[in-house]
């Protein structure tokens, strides 16, 4: 059993990884809310972003300009994904709606092959200014960009339950949660709230797959599919619960990181987000009520 | 339930309590009897052992595509991790066979029957969950089998439960049956495996599981309320899925004689989903459609120097498409969309000829029709 | 004879049905009551679908909530549910037929029972049509037909009527009467159409907020006063 030392190291990644899957798990929460549609394809577009980015930085262009871009690309990308396919699947179950944001996931990982292909053997970076810089609590050294990591998850979690709560459009996307059909007649701007909220979730994804690029591995195969990850956490809050769902990240990206210093768990430990949320759903739903209406999820 | 696959006029239906013998039932037997009997002796001799090859691949895919058919397209449950379940079927054929020298046909029933149960174990506790939540709970527990087999690797002749021995400097490939160790011979060897697979579902859906099947995929409370044991027959379905997945695992072993994890790609779950989508969940023909998108497809585009991610773009289109507009798949829809385009070319062009005069402009709908109900049976 | 004792069901903080205490006796009953009362809670918990917090159901000397809900229409349970649900890829003759069949009858007299009960409900489609090429009366009454085939014991009906025309909800009212003496079931029916409750049941309970306010013979039901203050704002009673 490896000691306290040790496992300090992986405190820190796991709480830095804990608040990007907290910042993604936010995006994909608040988004199923205001929309009903579980959006699979968030890491595709941070991937897809991430290397855009990488490509403008190859280019010479200044790094905050590149990441600007990815960050507006994945907002832009996804709203108009949003405002596309929104209405067009309106009516159907939620299911059907997530499996089609499945068909963008295909074409962002296909076209993100095509452009920046791997097959030559070819491993891309993406690092953050400030991944030289560090400082130590308590003997463990810690970087800033994972001090950011784990901040921005904190301040958005915080920032958007404040918005879910108290502003207007915030309340809007909770009523819509509950009901959109009667939401819309009482004269809330249905498809301005979602507009908004696929901005939003396509933002956060944006600077998700950055930090994630950094952190992880600028890999269109690795980030793509780190959103189930993020996914996890967001089941374990029953697509619900904000707070929940950063709470869970937390748990989700410190269980995965402190498994790597234990020899006989090290191996598994891509396994814990997977592991958590099929025990978390499977305990939510003990209680089952078979529900007669077609929409239920 | 999911509303995504469905029905087509021409798939199997549900077997009927009311004996009634139909006359297309014949004519479909019989199109079928042909097309495997040419599958089966003309067309090794046809093709180049490069098409071959993956004319192997589609017999494997397409036993896969069934297995999600049957979920998806029949009883309503979506998977996202078939892929899971085939590694887990190759894996086990693959140890059987370096671990035993039984025959291969036992080793493909036995890798059946172990991912047959390994399924329904994994899967039974979420049945009460609703469509979406299903549907992520495959993607966690196929991620999750991933991780482990990415741990365990794939048997390479090694001893010890793993049957992998990562300082094997020799590996030994993967043995075949022995009446069919060349690749043509296997080729047919696979194929009357799919057959076989198809008949056992073919059975199914026309017999009592079928049945109730279909009334799940209407409406869970009213079959609830039919006396229906609901969590029974979708657990049937799973476990029916699995087994063909799992023979199909076993079939690929012997295919590719070597095994990686790096074969079962994460993104491969999602694409078999795109292809069963558009080639047509709810009708057998889909399954085949799916497997040679998937796996044909691919080889055509070597052979012509595209690459293969405009595929896997297209199929996201084609996901996206679908789920939108032809809910029915490809393989209903294409006909229909080509016999109208035919009812448009042929007025067209009889419109061009001056008639008669006095003669009533023609009515050219029968001839596609009848175009579109002989094509897919 | 169904006797419900102190059934209370929660959802959340909504209490739908509160300590509901009700006697059905025999042949067609009604129950009304305004949009919300517990009708249908009620109805999904006879079948199942529902687990009360509270209360008890014996039904025919048996304790229906003991029974697991799929096993119910082995018991003797039907129903019919507010949105019409036949089994669109399936013939009129095999949507029946499937009930039959789960609901543990013998194959032998199947094809007489099936046939029987489509007769019964007065639909004339062809057996081997299938349900989804049927219009919307006619699909009702495939429902009908499920729910009365095989010797029911208790036959739930719940808002028949609904999106019928008039012409064709008096044939409905004619074959619900018939139901208790033709397969000697008793026959519950929720509707708000207040003319076919009249026509067609003999004793009517009403529900409203969950509880019951009122339960007797059909036309004294109709007239009490606190079912008309129940129904205030609505449509006339009766």
């Amino acid at each position: 059993m490896p000691s306290w030392q040790e496992f300090q190291p992986f405190i820190v990644t796991g709480l830095a990884l804990g608040g990007v899957y907290a910042l993604s798990g936010v995006g994909l929460v608040v988004l199923y809310q205001a929309t009903g549609v579980v959006y699979l394809a968030f890491g595709a577009v941070g991937a897809t972003g991430a290397l855009i980015a990488w490509s403008l930085i190859s280019v010479s262009l200044p790094g905050w300009l590149a990441w600007l871009v990815c960050i507006a690309f994945s907002g832009a990308l996804t709203l108009g994904y949003g405002m596309v396919f929104g209405p067009l699947l309106a009516r159907r179950t939620p299911l059907v709606k997530a499996t089609a944001t499945l068909g963008l996931l295909l074409i962002l990982y296909g076209a993100m092959d095509l452009l920046w292909t791997t097959s030559g053997g070819e491993v891309r970076s993406l690092t953050l200014p400030t991944d030289a810089h560090k400082f130590s609590i308590a003997g463990v050294q810690i970087t800033y960009t994972q001090l950011i990591g784990l901040v921005i998850g904190v301040v958005i979690t915080l920032a958007t339950a404040a918005f879910l709560r108290s502003t207007k459009l915030g309340t809007a996307m909770r009523a819509m949660a509950n009901d959109r059909e009667i939401t819309a007649t009482l004269g809330v701007p249905v498809r301005r709230v979602e507009a908004a909220a696929w901005l939003g979730c396509g933002v956060l994804a944006g600077i998700a797959g950055l930090l994630l690029a950094d952190m992880v591995a600028l890999d269109a195969t690795t980030l793509t599919f780190l959103v189930i990850s993020s996914l996890a956490a967001a089941l374990i809050a029953r697509l619900r619960s904000v707070t929940l769902t950063f709470a869970a990240a937390l748990l989700v990206g410190l269980v995965q990181n402190l498994m790597v210093p234990i020899p006989s768990l090290s191996n598994y430990n891509n396994m814990a987000p997977f592991v958590l949320a099929v025990l978390a759903l499977l305990a939510l739903s003990r209680r089952s009520v078979i529900a007669l209406s077609r929409e239920e999820v | 339930m999911l509303d995504v696959a469905g029905r087509t006029a021409s798939a199997p239906q549900p077997g009927s309590l009311l004996r009634r013998p139909s006359p297309g039932a014949l004519i479909r037997t019989v199109v079928i009897v042909v097309l495997v009997l040419f599958t089966l002796l003309a067309l090794p001799q046809l093709l180049s052992l490069y098409y071959v090859d993956y004319m192997t691949q589609v017999a494997v895919y397409a036993m896969v595509a069934l297995g999600l058919g049957v979920l998806v397209g029949r009883v309503g449950l979506m998977s996202l991790g078939q892929i899971a379940v085939l590694s887990v079927g190759a894996w086990s054929a693959a140890r059987l066979l370096f671990g035993t020298s039984q025959p291969f046909p036992l080793v493909l029933v036995e890798a059946g029957l172990i991912t047959m149960v390994l399924g329904t174990v994994l899967l039974l506790p979420a049945l009460r969950l609703r469509g979406l939540y299903l549907a992520l709970i495959t993607l966690m527990l196929a991620s999750a089998v991933y991780v482990v087999l990415l741990t365990l690797n794939f048997p390479n002749g090694g001893h010890g439960f793993t049957g992998y021995n990562g300082n094997q400097i020799h590996i030994p490939p993967i043995r075949r049956p022995s009446i069919a160790t060349s690749d043509p011979a296997y080729f047919r060897y696979a194929v009357v495996v799919a057959v076989l697979m198809f008949a056992l579902v073919a059975i199914h859906i026309r017999t009592r599981p079928g049945r109730a099947w279909a009334a799940i995929r209407q409406s869970e409370p009213a079959a609830l309320a039919a006396g229906i044991n609901t969590t029974l027959y979708k657990l049937w379905a799973v476990a029916l899925a699995s087994f063909v997945t799992g023979v199909a695992g076993g079939v690929l072993a012997g295919a590719v004689h070597y095994l990686y994890s790096d074969d079962f790609p994460a993104y491969t779950s999602i694409t078999i989903l795109a292809v069963v989508l558009m080639g047509g969940a709810y009708s057998l023909w889909g399954a085949i459609v799916a497997a040679l998108l998937m796996q044909l497809l691919p080889a055509l585009l070597n052979n012509w120097g595209v690459s293969n991610d405009w595929l896997t773009i297209l199929f996201g289109i084609g996901v996206v498409f679908t789920l939108t507009t032809a809910p029915r798949g490809i393989a209903e829809q294409f006909p229909k969309d080509m016999a109208r385009l035919g009812g448009l070319l042929v007025r067209l062009v009889r419109r061009g000829k001056p008639g008669p005069a006095g003669t009533p402009e023609p009515v050219s709908a029968p001839a596609p029709a009848a175009a579109s109900e002989a094509e897919a049976p | 004879m169904i006797e419900v004792e102190n059934l209370t069901v929660r959802f959340g903080g909504v209490t739908s049905l509160n300590r509901m205490s009700v006697s059905f006796e025999s042949g067609t009953c009604g129950l009304i009551g305004p949009n919300g009362a517990g009708k249908t809670t009620f109805f999904n918990v006879l079948s199942g679908f529902v687990r009360p917090a509270g209360g008890s159901i014996r039904a025919f000397g048996d304790d229906l909530l003991s029974i697991v809900h799929y096993r119910r229409a082995r018991w003797g349970l039907r129903r019919t549910f507010q949105t019409e649900q036949a089994i669109e890829e399936l013939s009129v003759y095999d949507n029946v037929a499937l009930v039959h069949e789960h609901a543990g009858k013998s194959g032998g007299s199947r094809r007489a029972d099936v046939l029987d009960a489509i007769s019964f409900v007065g639909l004339d489609a062809d057996p081997a049509a299938k349900v989804g090429g049927l219009g919307v009366g006619q699909r009702r009454m495939v429902e009908v037909a499920r729910a009365v085939v095989g010797h029911p014991k208790l036959v739930l009906l719940d808002e028949p009527a609904a999106g019928l025309p008039d012409a064709e909800t008096s044939g409905l009212a004619d074959v619900i009467r018939q139901i208790p003496a033709r397969t000697g079931a008793l026959t519950i029916l929720v509707d708000h159409d207040m003319s076919l409750v009249s026509a067609c049941c003999d004793t009517t309970a009403v529900l409203d907020f969950g509880e019951l306010i009122a339960s007797g013979p059909t036309a004294q039901v109709l007239r009490d006063e606190r079912v008309m203050r129940a129904y205030l704002g609505t449509a006339e009673v009766g």
